[in-house]
């Protein structure tokens, strides 16, 4: 099925994983040493090498996700113990670009997926019926429309399950007798399926956003339950943003320069401070917004930033580009917000010296 | 092995409070049989190990020494049960072998600590050195860090399983450490002298004080190994146990000569064992490493005797879910099983086969504390540290202020208070006229003074209960529970003197120099009174003369006078002659009337606490006898009637007047109408009715004619007069309560000829929203900045 759907590289919007860093889980796995667990790719450690960065032979390996090595080894640790891993945390802590990356150097396959929405039913966790078929033959194996997870049992790799919380409760509570027996019955074809060796789950879950599900205890105890933070420091947000928009403007043809470090540098700032509600140095107190000002949310204004200066623009971001997508992230209830936002202008950016002056003055003008 | 190095004798380096290390060390021990074992610590501390190692002894416990005369320094050597330097001495004693401590004296230790503190205090005096920097070279330990110094150790040689791989493991670890640091020494040296040639960090002076008083330590050993060797002993038949770092230090270099030895400083110097605690141990990082989790440390002890390495492991995470379901959190078996294996894993992501404190911690997150290591805080802190603490038999080198203290609960029958359960204590000072003897007549004083002590020293026995009936000062209720760590902090009492007696005078006498203010002084005068320390009283009363004859300000007078006036009223429960107090207080008083008046010269924000201060002197005056009570009307009156003084002073003045029925209505009225008369800012007019109503409100409300006056004040006011008076009335009646509104607006209504039931209609009665956005832009034409 995989092979038939797969469409032509070029036309793809954004690729999985496995298939954007190939040629990176191919020198890992060829410079293997480790042992592997079963059904596995590669090592557990070299699992780590490909999410953290190093070298694999001769082979830069690029960090995927930068800082907090530790989680990285927790999580990798609870796939090795086939314990399910749930990571939460506030919205673009990259608990979905984790999870994928996982599964794509575990399994080298991170498509078997449930993205969850409150309309996702027991069906697509466990399986469900061409009802079709199932009415001209009755239940068969052929009639059988098999879910990612039930997938992934039967070839001993990992599902991932995308905002868990997002699923009604008692969809949720579909998972708890998988993961704790491993096994899925098909009571219509009077059959258990066993999980093979190597099978186990990847969810992630919201902490911020509204109209999220509480998790039960009896689901969470089956999980190993790792929480992302924010980045740490400036620098490492960062190195975090710049990567990745030079990967999206690669994917998405954005005919602009790369941002320069200044602009990142000040968008960084500017969303910290915001979301910690103080100034990088901690001696002034402001007000933060509505809305979470994630890494994410920085890499797509940045995106967009570029997208108007290479479609409308001379192809660098200039102030006035960005001032747009500012407001545009960061008035997200219009009147709260608009004050906050008003008041960082006057109160902190306004003090920063002429560096800052032009943008100031952009941001300015959109308010009026 | 080379023929040169056999002739040495085996030194085995540990790291202290390494249960891996006791562990090997008691193998190698076994395995060597050696005749006599030197044991890295204070050579006069020999003297101390026969009740170190006594079998009612149980770990933690320290061995303290320190200086007798000021300023007070002391040097700690605490045990774990996993210490290898405690094991080994358990050891010598099992079996009969020769056993010391071989490092430099602690007179000598506590004369380089001298010697450093000094340099470092001139260093900071002569303003050229740095402040030092706050930032760590080594790297910080715990959660989402890469591998640091102590977890390596942790991996690579408390998991050792031999001893040969612990002593040669250590070895290098130590080696290594020696050439880091002299590396990193020398660095930085050349640094200092290149870029600012004369000036040096307070750190790197540090550094190298320590370089220096680690190359004494060493040669000192050398000579102790030397002597030892000389006696007789053969090489092959000496162990020497010293911290890692010191191996390569020990094996090479001459011992110290004679002549050097007799170059040491020293200080004249008191030792003592003492129990220790885990808590203290994890928190006091001054000697040794590898203290930061005692508990875990302990299970690792125990894993190695049970010769089973993953025990640790299984029992750490065992007993932290243990704790939190205690606490009433739920944790299932399953969960413990996930920790355990997640652990497992996390180490051999690292190359290792059992898991590290951090691995178990981070696991135990994951899998008990949903990811939030605040979940799961508390019990982490109970798993790894603990709250062991450790005993001494009774009578092993018990210091003497223990047995000061042991000797006085036996004395006033306190004994059975010293129990882990909280117990209540209530004392009559009052002399038992039923009693025999003089003793059991004032057994309740003399307990009273006991725990007053106990209360200064700061040892956690005796907590004193407020008293329900507020002027029984002959009654006091307590509240006593023992603690081991109680009996620590009576142990490092001795720091401060030998008895209970002496250390509270001393803790006393230091108050008194170290703040040197008229209230502190006064303060330690009524503690010392507490205690039933004539001596200490008579000092601090001292201080305090000199101190209130230069300037003081009235509210200082007034809060020493009140203290004073405690003592005095009370010295005869407690068998205080009160009289050398008394010339103290009349000098306070007087002082106190001198400038009373002119200290009413102030703005509204201090008039509060000077306010306050004539009530407390007012109290003074009424309860003592002895002071001019005319002479404190004098003044009084004096600020009552004076019109350049704060008028809210002087109207408190007249209330206190009233209340002591020192004013009568008629003068009262002649008061109001003229501090109320027309042309008087009505600022001024309505702070003396403030200051007046701060006072008694019964006092006032029963007075017509005060009412009376303050109707015809207001009548005299036009409308922008009005307005201004009104927000100082406001404010002046804001303390009354709604009762007492009401009694005035009865007052003020019957004056108006009023009908009491409309005026309290009226009263009650809520403006519209219309009407008071009326009102309220009324108010914008009124100019509040003037007021």
């Amino acid at each position: 099925m995989a092979a038939k759907t797969k469409t032509k590289q070029e036309n793809v919007l954004r690729l999985p994983a496995e298939q954007l860093f190939q040629k990176e889980l191919e020198a890992l796995i060829r410079e293997e040493k480790n042992p592997i667990p079963e059904g596995w790719k590669m090592s557990p450690r070299s699992v780590l090498t490909y999410i953290v960065g190093g070298r694999a032979g001769d082979t830069a390996i690029t960090p995927k996700y930068i800082g907090h090595r530790r989680l990285v080894e927790i999580a990798i640790s609870t796939l090795v113990t086939d314990r399910a891993l749930l990571l939460i945390g506030e919205p673009g802590t990259a608990k979905s670009w984790l999870s994928e990356h996982l599964s794509a150097a575990i399994n080298g396959d991170s498509t078997k997926v449930i993205q969850g929405t409150a309309g996702t039913t027991e069906e697509q966790i466990r399986y469900s019926w061409n009802y079709a078929m199932l009415i001209a033959n009755g239940p068969s194996p052929e009639a059988m429309i098999k879910s990612p997870i039930y997938r992934a049992m039967e070839s001993g790799t990992l599902a991932r399950v995308e905002e868990i919380s997002r699923c009604a409760s008692e969809v949720q509570d579909a998972l708890i007798s998988i993961l704790s027996e491993k096994r899925i019955s098909v009571p219509e074809l009077s059959v258990e399926v066993p999980a093979k060796k190597g099978f186990s789950i990847i969810a992630t879950a919201n902490t911020r956003d509204k109209g999220v599900n509480e998790m039960s205890a009896a689901l969470k105890r089956r999980f190993n339950i790792v929480v992302l933070p924010a980045p740490e420091s400036l620098d490492s947000e960062m190195e975090i943003v710049t990567s990745r928009v030079a990967q999206l403007s690669q994917n998405l043809d954005l005919n602009a320069r790369l941002p320069e470090e200044a602009v990142i540098e000040k968008v960084c700032t500017i969303f910290r401070e915001l979301r910690n509600g103080t100034t990088l140095d901690g001696k002034q107190k402001l007000k933060p917004t509505s809305g979470v000002l994630s890494t994410a949310e920085a890499i797509s204004l940045l995106a967009n930033s570029m997208a108007l200066a290479g479609s409308f623009g001379d192809g660098c971001i200039s102030d006035g580009d960005l001032a747009a997508g500012l407001q545009g992230a960061i008035i997200k209830d219009e009147s709260k917000d608009a004050a906050s936002w008003e008041e960082y202008l006057e109160n902190i950016m306004k003090k920063r010296g002429a560096e800052w002056l032009g943008l100031y003055k952009e941001c300015k003008k959109l308010l009026s | 092995m080379e023929p040169r190095r056999e002739r040495k004798p085996y030194v085995f380096g540990v790291r202290h409070l390494s249960p891996a290390g006791a562990y090997h060390l008691r193998s190698f021990l076994d395995e060597r049989k050696p005749k006599c074992i030197l044991v890295e610590g204070p050579s006069d501390f020999t003297a101390l190990i026969s009740d170190l190692t006594g079998a009612k002894v149980k770990p933690p416990v320290a061995v303290m020494a320190y200086t007798s005369q000021t300023p007070i320094l002391s040097i700690l050597y605490p045990f774990a049960v996993y210490s290898p330097e405690y094991q080994a001495l358990l050891w010598a004693r099992e079996q009969g072998c020769d056993c010391r401590f071989m490092d430099l004296p602690s007179s000598v230790f506590l004369a380089l600590q001298d010697w450093k503190e000094r340099k470092k205090q001139e260093l900071l005096v002569n303003g050229d050195g740095m402040l030092p920097e706050e930032e760590n070279s080594l790297p910080k330990t715990g959660l989402f860090e890469k591998t640091d110094r102590e977890t390596f150790w942790e991996y690579v040689l408390e998991r050792c399983e031999s001893p040969e791989a612990y002593r040669s493991g250590a070895a290098e670890f130590g080696r290594n450490l020696r050439l880091f640091t002299e590396k990193q020494r020398e660095a930085q040296n050349e640094d200092s002298q290149q870029s600012n040639k004369g000036s040096v960090s307070i750190n790197r002076m540090e550094e190298n004080m320590e370089a220096a008083e680690t190359v004494l330590r060493e040669a000192y050993m050398r000579r102790q190994i030397a002597e030892v060797l000389q006696s007789g002993v053969l090489p092959e038949e000496l162990v020497v146990v010293t911290g890692a770092y010191h191996v390569d230090g020990l094996l090479q270099g001459e011992p110290m000569t004679d002549e050097e030895l007799e170059a040491l400083p020293k200080l004249q110097a008191e030792k003592t064992l003492m129990p220790y605690s885990y808590y203290r141990l994890s928190s006091h990082s001054g000697y040794g490493a590898g203290n930061r989790a005692p508990a875990y440390y302990e299970l690792v002890w125990e894993s190695l005797q049970r010769e089973k390495p993953d025990y640790s492991a299984k029992a750490y995470l065992i007993q932290l879910a243990a704790y939190q379901r205690k606490q009433g959190n739920p944790v299932s078996s399953a969960e413990v099983i996930e920790a355990v294996r997640l652990a497992g894993a996390l180490a051999q992501l690292q190359g290792y086969h059992i898991p590290a404190l951090c691995d178990l911690r981070d696991a135990a997150v994951t899998c008990m504390g949903h990811g939030q290591l605040s979940e799961i805080s508390l019990a982490v802190a109970d798993t790894e540290i603990g709250s062991k603490i450790g005993a001494l038999p009774d009578g092993v080198s018990r210091t003497s202020i223990q047995a000061d203290f042991y000797q006085k609960l036996e004395e006033l029958r306190l004994t059975q208070y010293r129990s882990m359960t909280t117990q209540e204590l209530s004392l009559d000072l009052r002399e038992k006229l039923t009693v025999k003897s003089e003793k059991l007549a004032f057994l309740d004083l003399e307990r009273s003074f006991f725990l007053h002590k106990l209360c200064v020293l700061g040892v956690s026995f005796a907590k004193i209960q407020p008293n329900t009936q507020e002027k029984a000062t002959w009654a006091e209720k307590w509240l006593l529970s023992w603690t081991p760590e109680a009996e620590i902090q009576i142990v490092e009492a001795v720091l401060k003197g030998d008895t209970l007696e002496q250390a509270t005078s001393f803790v006393l006498r230091e108050k008194v120099e170290k703040e040197r203010s008229i209230e502190a002084a006064a303060k330690v005068v009524e503690e010392a009174f507490f205690c039933g320390l004539p001596a200490a009283v008579r000092y601090a009363t001292r201080v305090l003369q000199e101190i209130a004859v230069d300037a003081a300000s009235v509210t200082e007078l007034a809060k020493t006078a009140t203290s004073l006036s405690v003592v005095v009223q009370y010295g005869d429960i407690r068998h205080l002659d009160a009289k050398p107090l008394l010339p103290i207080l009349a000098q306070l008083f007087l002082r106190a009337c001198l400038i009373f008046p002119e200290s009413c010269v102030c703005d509204d924000a201090a008039a509060k606490e000077i306010a306050k201060a004539m009530e407390e002197m007012n109290a003074v005056v009424l309860k003592q006898e002895g002071l001019s009570e005319e002479r404190w009307l004098r003044v009084l009156s004096e600020i009552a009637k004076r019109d350049d003084l704060n008028t809210k002073l002087s109207g408190f003045a007249a209330a206190i007047l009233l209340e002591r029925g020192e004013m009568d209505g008629e003068e009262l009225g002649c008061e109001v109408e003229r501090r109320l008369s027309r042309g008087i800012p009505a600022e001024l007019g309505a702070g003396w009715f403030e200051g007046l109503a701060l006072k008694n409100h019964y006092a006032l409300l029963a007075r017509m004619t005060l009412w009376e006056k303050l109707s015809d004040y207001l009548d005299t006011l036009d409308e922008e007069e009005f307005k201004r008076a009104l927000v100082f009335l406001r404010r002046a009646f804001a303390d009354f309560s709604v009762a007492e509104k009401s009694d005035i607006a009865e007052n003020l209504g019957e004056i108006w000829q009023i009908n009491p039931q409309q005026v309290s209609e009226v009263l009650l009665e809520t403006l519209s929203k219309e009407q008071e956005e009326e009102l309220l832009a009324g108010l914008d034409d009124f100019d509040f900045d003037s007021i």
